[in-house]
């Protein structure tokens, strides 16, 4: 066991050489000590620092605001902390991960603690910073996984558009936007034409390729606000946030007609195809979501029997 | 409950230097806050782990979406504290700090966390100062934004078997700004707090 005395060289060489920031300010905002690990992020040597006033020496340093969390530890005697979530740093230092970072200067902790004389007074304040560059990266990495993830549940795996569980997730969403904040609402329901004769004929490969190129075909004819998605097999639905049923109809229509136009084949042999629609409008006296479905649902079956590859409005009783 | 941790004068001492400390904790959050800042008395509860859920949702109240900020102290004692901020607690003290602007986000989570610390720091230190203890502080981070006050504590993961509730209001110049500040405390860190008070009791 060292004795208290025999430790303190030990516990300088430490302070001096851990890989952690230190440094200690007086009341006047002078730099009474400093690291090497300061120094050398600073490039500044302690004998240049010691002694001379923080913000004189580091005029980038936010002052207004560092200065009133010092002073906040010298009056209320109490730690502070910033974060690199908040504050990504203090002193604009270089990390280092050139190479695989990815951020442009070291991400910071600080704490800034009170030291205390004996008559319970605060003579300094202390601040550590620690780099914390990993982290901020391996968060980053962490948040664009989620991200992927979330955009992937929403999505269809064969046809990348949006899947049926986010389409009414959607639909939910606009519905009780209208409902609150009042405006318009469209929903386009759709199903490709004999598309089991598809499948029967051409096989299932055929059939997933059809429904790709169909997704792409109506993909570059909706609104950018408009939310296209595979409903089903091969049903697809497109969201109109703020349309009235004479604009979704006309919507509507430039999708039945390009799916007509759309030159569909497999293995270079044509394979010609139309879709049956059917449209709805919110009104105020719809009561629910599933409720515009059903009715756009019912027109396109009108659709369906009435011919096929054309478009229909749902009817209100009057 | 399963056992009473403090005796009826332990707890009558425990809020005597409670109201001491927030006699200091309204000094220290007025010169912060440059304004003046009127905190309630707190009321103390000791509970059974079982039951901290419950006695935060009615100390609360559960009609309102929340945002908690938590930090941890130890030393002489040890445990967590959480801050309980209603929905519109961070646009409240904008307001009164004088930010005109609408914040961003992080400048808001950057205020939440600097006024829990202090809130926190304020009524600790004034405690420890009172008993004679030594704590430190590990950085506040944001446990919830905008949630449900019964998602803020999840039984199944509480080590502890006792919890000290603190309740806490503040109001600033007649705003009605309210928040929650809860103490919670492991069983030996509970035992560490009752010496120190017969310590205090001793010493009076």
């Amino acid at each position: 066991m060292l004795s208290k005395l025999d430790a303190a060289p030990l516990l300088e060489f430490i302070l001096d050489r851990v890989n952690i920031g230190v440094f200690v300010l007086n009341r006047n905002m002078e730099v009474v000590l400093w690291n090497h690990f300061m120094e050398t992020n600073s490039q500044r040597p302690s004998q240049d620092v010691v002694g001379k006033n923080l913000f004189e020496l580091f005029p980038e340093l936010p002052k207004q605001w560092l200065e009133r969390k010092i002073q906040s530890v010298f009056v209320l005697k109490n730690f502070a902390f910033t974060s690199w979530e908040q504050r990504p740093y203090l002193f604009r230092f270089q990390h280092n991960r050139p190479v695989t970072g990815g951020v442009d200067s070291m991400r910071q902790n600080c704490t800034f603690l009170p030291v205390k004389s004996s008559s319970g007074d605060v003579e300094f304040v202390c601040v550590t910073l620690i780099d914390v560059t990993d982290t901020s990266i391996y968060q980053s990495m962490m948040q664009d996984a989620l991200n992927k993830l979330n955009e992937a549940s929403n999505r269809d795996g064969l046809t990348g558009i949006y899947n049926r569980r986010f389409l009414e997730s959607e639909l939910n969403k606009e519905f009780c936007r209208v409902k609150r904040y009042d405006g318009s609402l469209s929903f386009i329901l759709l199903d490709l034409d004999h598309f089991k004769n598809i499948n029967d004929e051409k096989g299932h490969l055929a059939g997933d390729e059809i429904l790709r190129r169909t997704s792409e075909v109506l993909s570059s004819c909706i609104r950018e606000s408009d939310s296209l998605g595979r409903y089903g097999g091969e049903e697809f639905a497109v969201i109109c946030p703020q349309t009235k049923l004479k604009g979704a109809m006309i919507l509507a229509e430039r999708l039945r007609q390009s799916v007509e136009n759309g030159n569909f084949s497999f293995h270079n042999e044509r394979v010609p195809l139309t879709i049956s629609v059917g449209v709805a409008e919110l009104y105020p006296d719809t009561p629910t979501y599933e409720r515009l479905i059903h009715e756009a649902d019912t027109a396109l079956y009108q659709s369906k029997e009435a011919g096929r590859n054309r478009v229909t409005a749902f009817e209100r009783p009057a | 409950m399963s056992l009473t941790p403090l005796t009826e004068d332990q707890r009558d001492a425990l809020q005597e230097v409670l109201n001491i400390a927030m006699g200091q904790a309204g000094d220290s959050l007025a010169r912060i806050l440059d304004a003046f800042v009127e905190l309630s008395v707190p009321r103390i509860r000791v509970v059974d782990v079982s039951h901290v859920a419950d006695t935060v949702r009615e100390m609360v109240g559960d009609r309102h979406e929340v945002t908690a900020v938590r930090q941890s102290f130890f030393d002489d004692l040890r445990g967590e504290a959480l801050v309980i901020f209603g929905a519109n607690g961070c646009k409240d003290l904008a307001d009164l700090m004088g930010y005109a602007e609408e914040l961003d986000q992080q400048s808001e989570r950057e205020l939440l966390l600097d006024v829990a610390n202090v809130l926190v720091g304020a009524i600790l230190n004034g405690i420890t100062e009172t008993l004679g203890t030594e704590l430190s502080y590990s950085a506040p981070s944001i446990m919830a934004e905008k949630a449900q006050v019964e998602t803020l504590i999840n039984l199944d993961q509480l080590s502890w078997s006792h919890a000290l509730l603190l309740e806490v209001n503040y109001s600033l110049e007649n705003r009605d700004f309210k928040s929650h500040l809860l103490l919670l405390m492991a069983e030996e860190a509970i035992d560490a707090l009752r010496g120190a008070i017969d310590q205090f009791m001793e010493s009076i």
